[in-house]
């Protein structure tokens, strides 16, 4: 097939929501929050997004996203 | 800061700590812990190298695809503190792997002797044939550490023998799922399991003597670190495992506060998935880097594959983690703190985030093997003499069965495609030829255990010339492969990069060029090709083209005019007796202007033939003259000419 024919498989968004408050380091109005995975897996996080500091930082589900039925046992 | 266990930021190097104060952290002095986990890392040496030496199986004897890891109990979050020298992708998950898998079966539930096993990628990473067993250590009653195995059983069910294939479309094809069960209970053999097993799999004589062998060796390991403990104490123990931990998250820290604060961002792309040409996959990634942290987040990444081509998040993190450790500093042990510093922030069902039942995960190193190359792309420009060329970017898997003439059935896996190749070049020199992806860390099988195993002969397994990216160091050069199979065989060929190079130059290097893959069918009326395919531009008009950018009439590679071929236009490549399969990989890529290379290395070039005159001249602006295969002694440099070409590139 040629190359002009062909598509890139839509990209997809990471949704942050806004949050009230200041940076504590350094003074951004910007903290947002969304899931983060890092050391230990996933963690629902409150960060400033100027700076990158947790002002929060809360285990998340194990899998994330993903929810077994047997957890409806 | 943190209300899960997790250390905070040490507000002292680990090396300033005053003996007192290292005591109190860690439960033991400095050259304890230091011989604690360097007993540890002996420990799952001891059991890789008796696992190697029982194995069956043999991408288990033959690749080395299985690792080791040694984690501490559930008030440590299972960090995993000591790894073998093995694969990567495994040594990466199986942090997440082990704490979902013994988190989801209950910690309390488990009692001395139980080997847990889960085979569940979205539980804990890579693809349904790595089989995680793990092992709790007891002390007095009270778990003390984990130790655990993760190995590649041959096959593991679903619609293709071996599993190895692009064209699955969701889990029920891909293979069984294995949830967190007991595979032994106290050191008994849970029958269910194993019949749970062998009842949906192929090939269950070869997996039950490695199952057998993993328990040892899980009964080994526990057996090293209660030595451990009864010699210096469980304090000590526990204290080790963390300062390991520690010590990798304190040394990425440094690595990551050395790189200017920024926001870069990078992308890979994968050529197709195994459905049809028509779609092509995107990794993006954008590195946020303030202080000594770094956010990466795959926003614009494309939504998963409709075939089993995706990989889950812990295999992303996974890649970050070694893509961040070869360019900042490879010297940083690979734990669970490697990532203390580094969060991933994804939108699910991407490509890099799969959901169940539809984002099937089969060739999950491959994407995570993209994103690699995305994180590569992203910091190489702000890494000076430090950035490093790509590798040749897919594995171009080959998994072929059949049927000898006596009637016994055969698989090959992994064996005689494009598996092996070249990395691209550093500030250190000249890229390796012949390894695996950056994201793999394994063996390559000899040629005559894959002849004796299938019906296949070897026939060429060679460096391709002009194939390293031109630098100042060359990229490692193309690996080219000639397989002739003798009784008709049945293939799934995974080649997933080949539109665009993978290979791609660092810091005025230029890219390796791209590969392809062709079937070479037998002469009419005979069972074999006439004799050895040459490997110039002229012999491929009568092959079956697999996959690569090619001339339309003389189907040879012509990555900027040529047609683009899809390596699942036929799901399964059906060959008869006598067939020859052609694997060209990508090449490296360069390191450095290819005009400042040393012309004396350019002459070894071209006499090693990794480099053709006509290429010494156009490449690098070098003019060799002599015949470099009939008379390699006599081959020389014309210093004139060379100076004259080299300052009129310069000035064009
Ligand atoms: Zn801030």
């Amino acid at each position: 097939m040629s190359e002009e024919s062909r598509t890139t498989n839509r990209p997809l968004p990471v949704e942050r929501h806004p949050m009230q408050g200041t940076c504590p380091r350094c003074a951004a109005e910007e903290l947002r929050g969304y899931p983060v995975n890092s050391e230990g897996g996933w963690f629902d996080v409150v960060k400033c997004q100027s700076c990158l500091l947790s002002v929060s930082r809360d285990r998340g589900p194990r899998l994330g996203p993903i929810r077994l039925l047997s957890d409806l046992l | 800061m943190s209300n899960l266990g997790i250390p905070a930021t040490a507000p002292t190097r680990i090396r300033d700590l005053t003996d007192e104060a290292f005591r109190a952290a860690y439960g033991c002095d400095r050259f304890t812990a230091s011989v604690i986990v360097n007993r540890l890392k002996y420990a799952v040496g001891h059991m890789s190298t008796a696992f190697l030496r029982e194995a069956f199986s043999p991408i288990i004897r033959d690749w080395y695809d299985f690792a080791c890891t040694i984690s501490g109990p559930p008030e440590q979050d299972y960090r995993t503190a000591v790894v073998s020298n093995s694969l990567t992708p495994f040594l990466g998950t199986m942090p997440d792997a082990v704490r979902n898998t013994v988190e989801e079966f209950g910690p309390t539930g488990l009692a001395p002797g139980d080997v847990l096993i889960c085979n569940d990628p979205y539980r804990g990473g890579t693809h349904v044939n790595d089989v995680l067993f793990t092992r709790p250590v007891f002390v007095d009653g009270r778990i003390v550490s984990f130790v655990s195995m993760r190995a590649h059983q041959l096959d593991m069910g679903g619609t293709v023998p071996g599993g190895f294939s692009a064209t699955k479309r969701d889990v029920y094809e891909n293979g069984v799922v294995i949830p967190p069960v007991l595979l032994w209970s106290k050191d008994q053999p849970v029958r269910s399991t194993f019949s749970l097993i062998f009842d949906n799999t192929r090939w269950g004589a070869m997996l039950l003597p490695d199952f057998k062998s993993i328990h040892q060796q899980l009964q080994l390991g526990e057996r090293l670190v209660r030595e451990n403990i009864e010699r210096y104490g469980p304090d000590a123990h526990l204290g080790a495992l963390a300062y390991a931990c520690d010590t990798s998250a304190e040394l990425m820290r440094e690595a990551v506060a050395r790189v200017p604060d920024g926001d870069y961002t990078g992308a890979a792309r994968i050529d197709a998935d195994g459905m049809d040409d028509t779609v092509d996959y995107t990794v993006h990634v954008t590195l946020r880097k303030r202080d000594h942290d770094i956010e990466a987040d795959l926003s614009g990444t494309s939504a998963q594959a409709r075939t089993c081509i995706n990989c889950g998040i812990s295999d992303a993190k996974t890649a970050l983690g070694v893509a961040l450790t070869m360019l900042l500093d490879p010297a940083i042990p690979f734990t669970s703190g490697t990532w203390r510093h580094l969060d991933l922030v994804a939108p699910p069902g991407t490509l890099l985030t799969a959901l169940p039942p539809q984002g099937a995960p089969m060739m999950f190193w491959e994407a995570s093997g993209a994103l690699i190359a995305a994180v590569f792309d992203a910091l190489n420009p702000v890494l000076g003499e430090n950035a490093v060329g790509g590798d040749y970017g897919s594995t171009n898997t080959h998994n072929a069965n059949g049927v000898r003439q006596d009637g016994t059935p055969w698989t090959s896996a992994t064996q005689c495609g494009g598996e092996h190749g070249p990395w691209g070049a550093t500030k250190a020199g000249d890229g390796d030829s012949y390894t695996v992806l950056f994201n793999l860390n394994n063996l390559d099988p000899a040629t005559e255990t894959i002849e004796h195993d299938s019906p296949v002969v070897m026939l060429r397994k060679e460096h391709a010339i002009d194939t390293g990216g031109p630098g100042a160091h060359r990229g490692g050069a193309a690996n080219l492969k000639d397989t002739l199979w003798l009784t008709d065989a049945d293939h799934y060929l995974s080649p997933f990069r080949t539109r665009e190079p993978s290979g791609v130059g660092a810091g005025g290097g230029q890219a390796g060029p791209t590969g392809a893959m062709w079937i070479f069918p037998p002469r009419e009326g005979t069972d074999g090709p006439a004799g050895l395919v040459a490997t110039a531009p002229d012999v491929y008009a009568d092959s079956i083209p697999v996959a690569g950018v090619l001339d339309p009439e003389t189907k040879s590679l012509d990555p900027v005019n040529g047609t683009y071929h899809h390596f699942a236009s036929r799901k399964t490549w059906r060959t008869r007796a006598g067939a020859v399969l052609r694997c060209l990989t990508n090449g490296g890529g360069g390191w450095g202007s290819p005009f400042a290379r040393d012309p004396e290395k350019v002459l070894a070039d071209v006499r090693d033939e990794y480099v053709s005159i006509d290429g010494a001249a156009r490449d690098y602006g070098v003019v060799v003259l002599g015949d470099p295969h009939f008379d390699p002694e006599r081959l020389r440099i014309d210093m004139e000419a060379t100076t004259a070409l080299r300052r009129a590139r310069n000035r064009g």
